[in-house]
């Protein structure tokens, strides 16, 4: 049995990834946590600082972090970074106002070399607003069929009604689990 | 912050001229600072609480930290299967840490916090760099990425066609969004059948009077001047940006405060409220009442007995102890209701 075939059995043996939930605050990363794991709603306090959360989905261990996203904790946002296998950025579809902010605080991300190798899901978070924008407005604002250098996809979701927040976790586990425990 | 703290020391140590006597006077002086410094520390020490709690966060966390270290050390050279275990000790240890860090990062200092972020970074990057010499990761490169990353986009964008109706976003008028913009003088009103479920706009208003009846499910204002704004039962959150000399009433779940200045706002909030960039804002407790308010809270969701209008967080004042100077809790002499 050759050095990589036992690596891959290793990784397999733990399943266990690292997700980092990132975004404009206000976005809904916390309500979007703690609604995949069946908690209350209706009680989430803005972030100060970071919330870590580990759950078992379909067989893996997810530790997920949820890190605050006003602009002064933006800065931290690095010290995140570290072995992340998926990231998963999640917009405010009815906050047109802030869509380019969110665009470039993005696109700056991507260009981290400490998530080079993370999966991209993007939530397009609050469908149940009236004036919320349809997933492709939102894909077109944040310019997502420019980006080549990671595996993206983006969900339209809400986290008040929970609407999608299955599908959109379900496709990040499907692709690192493709690339990190059955590549070759 | 790190790099504030950098600075100050450059240009104490570094950046002054270096004539013997003077050079001498400096290191007299910075010495007497040092120990100014440290009499001030104790005697804080010894009274405050908080810092009592930074301490102790300190001595664990540092405790901790040898640990891992030591577990670390102790790889080198150790056989694969020692290794293995060693590193899944110290990878659990870190996250250990890191949730103690999590759990306390209200009564940290932003220094203390940064120095905490910034050894567990180092833990984990000592960590990968064990893990790397003891079973080196080359190995196991993925191939491929540019094609399967490929195939993935084609395949998302395949999926739901373009919609060509809207292509630039971004500042455009929405038809659906409800809300108010670009009027000033005016007394502005909507109804509760109007707001229902909403995420209201309202917009580059000055001089205004605005009276939201009803519950919108959210509310952002942004460049407000001089307005005074009362709104029924919020049921997610208020979203307030570049907003100066006005008054803000509202129920809702949580109150996000951006680039304020000089606003009064009598809040019913059954999270929290904070604050970023602010200053001069002061808070009071919710105090409008109109005839079907006691519906619109139960419309809402909102639990009409947690109100914590008084407990604002400063997203640019993280020190425990003292008080934020940015808001205040409005006196209540001054204090109004609203009819
Ligand atoms: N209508 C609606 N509100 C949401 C949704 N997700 C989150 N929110 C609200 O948006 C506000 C901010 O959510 P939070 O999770 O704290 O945002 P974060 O800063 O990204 O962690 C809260 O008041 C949530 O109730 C959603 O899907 N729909
Ligand atoms: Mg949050």
């Amino acid at each position: 049995m050759g050095l990589r075939t036992i690596l891959k059995k290793m990784k397999q043996k733990e399943r266990e990834m690292r997700l980092l939930m990132l975004g404009l605050d206000n976005a809904g990363k916390t309500t979007i946590l703690k609604k995949f794991n069946g908690e209350d709603i209706t009680t989430i306090s803005p972030t100060l600082g970071f919330n870590i959360k580990t759950l078992e989905h379909k067989g893996f261990k997810l530790n997920i972090w949820d890190v605050g996203g006003q602009k002064s904790l933006r800065s931290y946002w690095r010290n995140y970074f570290e072995s992340t296998d998926g990231l998963v950025w999640v917009v405010d579809s009815a906050d047109r106002l802030r869509l380019e902010d969110c665009r470039q605080e993005l696109s700056a991300l991507l260009l981290e070399e400490r998530l080079a190798g993370a999966t991209l899901l993007v939530f397009a978070n609050k469908q149940d607003l009236p004036g919320a924008l349809s997933k492709e407005a939102i894909k077109d604002a944040l310019a997502l069929d420019e980006i080549k250098s990671h595996h993206w996809c983006i969900i339209d979701c809400s986290a008040v009604t929970g609407e999608h927040l299955l599908a959109g976790v379900d496709w990040l586990l499907d692709d690192i689990a493709a690339r990190i425990f059955t590549s070759d | 912050m790190d790099a504030t703290v950098e600075m100050n020391m450059e240009k104490g140590f570094n950046g002054e001229n270096c004539a013997p006597n003077i050079q001498e006077r400096l290191q007299k002086r910075n010495q007497a600072r040092i120990e100014d410094a440290e009499r001030k520390k104790e005697t804080k020490q010894s009274q405050s609480v908080a810092e009592e709690k930074g301490e102790y966060f300190s001595n664990a966390f540092n405790t901790e930290r040898a640990c891992i270290d030591e577990l670390l050390s102790n790889c080198s050279g150790a056989d694969r299967a020692v290794v293995t275990q060693k590193l899944e000790e110290a990878t659990a240890k870190t996250l250990q840490l890191q949730k103690f860090l999590s759990d306390s990062i209200l009564f940290l200092t932003p220094y203390e916090l940064s120095k905490a972020q910034a050894a567990l970074q180092k833990l984990q990057s000592s960590i990968a760099e064990t893990r790397e010499e003891a079973m080196p990761k080359k190995k196991f490169a993925f191939r491929g990425r540019t094609k399967a990353s490929d195939k993935v986009s084609a395949k998302a964008s395949a999926a739901a066609p373009r919609d060509s109706a809207v292509t630039k976003v971004d500042g455009a008028p929405n038809p659906k969004q409800c809300g108010f913009t670009n009027m000033s003088n005016e007394l502005l009103t909507k109804t509760a059948e109007e707001v229902l479920n909403q995420d209201m706009l309202l917009t580059h208003l000055t001089n205004c009077k605005v009276r939201l009846y009803g519950t919108p499910s959210t509310l952002h204002l942004k460049h407000i001047d001089n307005c005074e704004i009362l709104c029924g039962p919020v049921s997610t959150s208020v979203f307030v940006d570049h907003c100066s000399n006005s008054t803000l009433v509202f129920p809702c779940q949580q109150l996000r405060t951006h680039h304020t200045t000089n606003t009064q706002v009598y809040l019913h909030v059954t999270s929290r409220a904070i604050i970023e960039d602010c200053h001069g804002v002061s808070f009071a407790p919710f105090s409008w009442s109109y005839p079907t308010l006691h519906e619109d809270f139960a419309v809402s969701g909102l639990n009409r007995d947690t109100n914590n209008w008084s407990q604002v967080d400063d997203f640019n004042w993280l020190a425990a102890g003292t008080p934020s100077p940015n808001w205040s809790v409005l006196r209540e002499e001054d204090r109004k209701t609203f009819l």
